[in-house]
């Protein structure tokens, strides 16, 4: 099931580390409260959002794959 | 009560020569900037190389972005670059020169200030 959201970034395509320093980019340009969508295509992406969110304090509402797109849904927390 | 933000300190050891060796430590230095965690780069032996003037941009190990862009990040988000005094003696840099701009060259006693008040020392 699909989220809403306010933002949706594409990092299909990029290596590590970059999904995770244009996520962090894209979350501080957030309201508090609002929702990130993010598509990745690296297998890592799951472990690392997860890492990222507890580190950061940032929520992972929600994560889904779709063929070889991993999609997250990110709400800024602070 | 503040609570003592964690802080990592990444070595870079190697150069141009070993392009993946040379990367991996920006990919973490971003990665902690971006995850609120504070890091300091510090370059010794030939790592000192990196961040002479015109050597980034010919650095790049498969798989991972380019070196270039992974420094450029860094140094926008803060980033300070500690380098080896002997060891930019020894190779004949002159720092004003042949440095990019913001790498400060220390000496011992810097980097044991550094990596004892550090919350992990990572050494590449």
């Amino acid at each position: 099931m699909a989220f809403e959201f306010d933002q949706e970034l594409d990092c299909s395509g990029l290596a590590c580390p970059m999904p995770i320093l244009k996520t962090k980019k894209a979350v501080d340009a957030l309201q508090m409260g609002q929702v990130l969508k993010m598509i990745a295509t690296d297998p890592g992406s799951l472990p690392d959002i997860q890492a990222w969110t507890s580190k950061t304090g940032h929520e992972l509402l929600e994560h889904e794959q779709e063929g070889d797109k991993f999609i997250f849904y990110i709400k800024r927390t602070k | 009560m503040s609570e003592k933000k964690e802080k990592l300190i990444l070595m870079c050891t190697h150069g141009p020569e070993d392009p993946e060796r040379a990367t991996i430590p920006f990919v973490m230095a971003t990665t902690a900037q971006a995850s609120d965690v504070d890091v300091v780069l510090g370059f010794q032996v030939n790592g000192v190389m990196l961040i002479m003037k015109g050597i980034a941009e010919h650095v790049a190990a498969a798989g991972f972005p380019p070196l270039k862009e992974l420094l450029d990040i860094y140094l926008e988000n803060g980033g300070k670059l500690l380098v080896c005094g002997p060891c930019v003696k020894s190779r004949q840099i002159e720092p004003e020169k042949e440095f990019i701009q913001g790498a400060i060259v220390v000496n011992a006693a810097t980097f044991v200030k550094e990596c004892s008040e550090a919350t992990n020392v990572m050494v590449y």
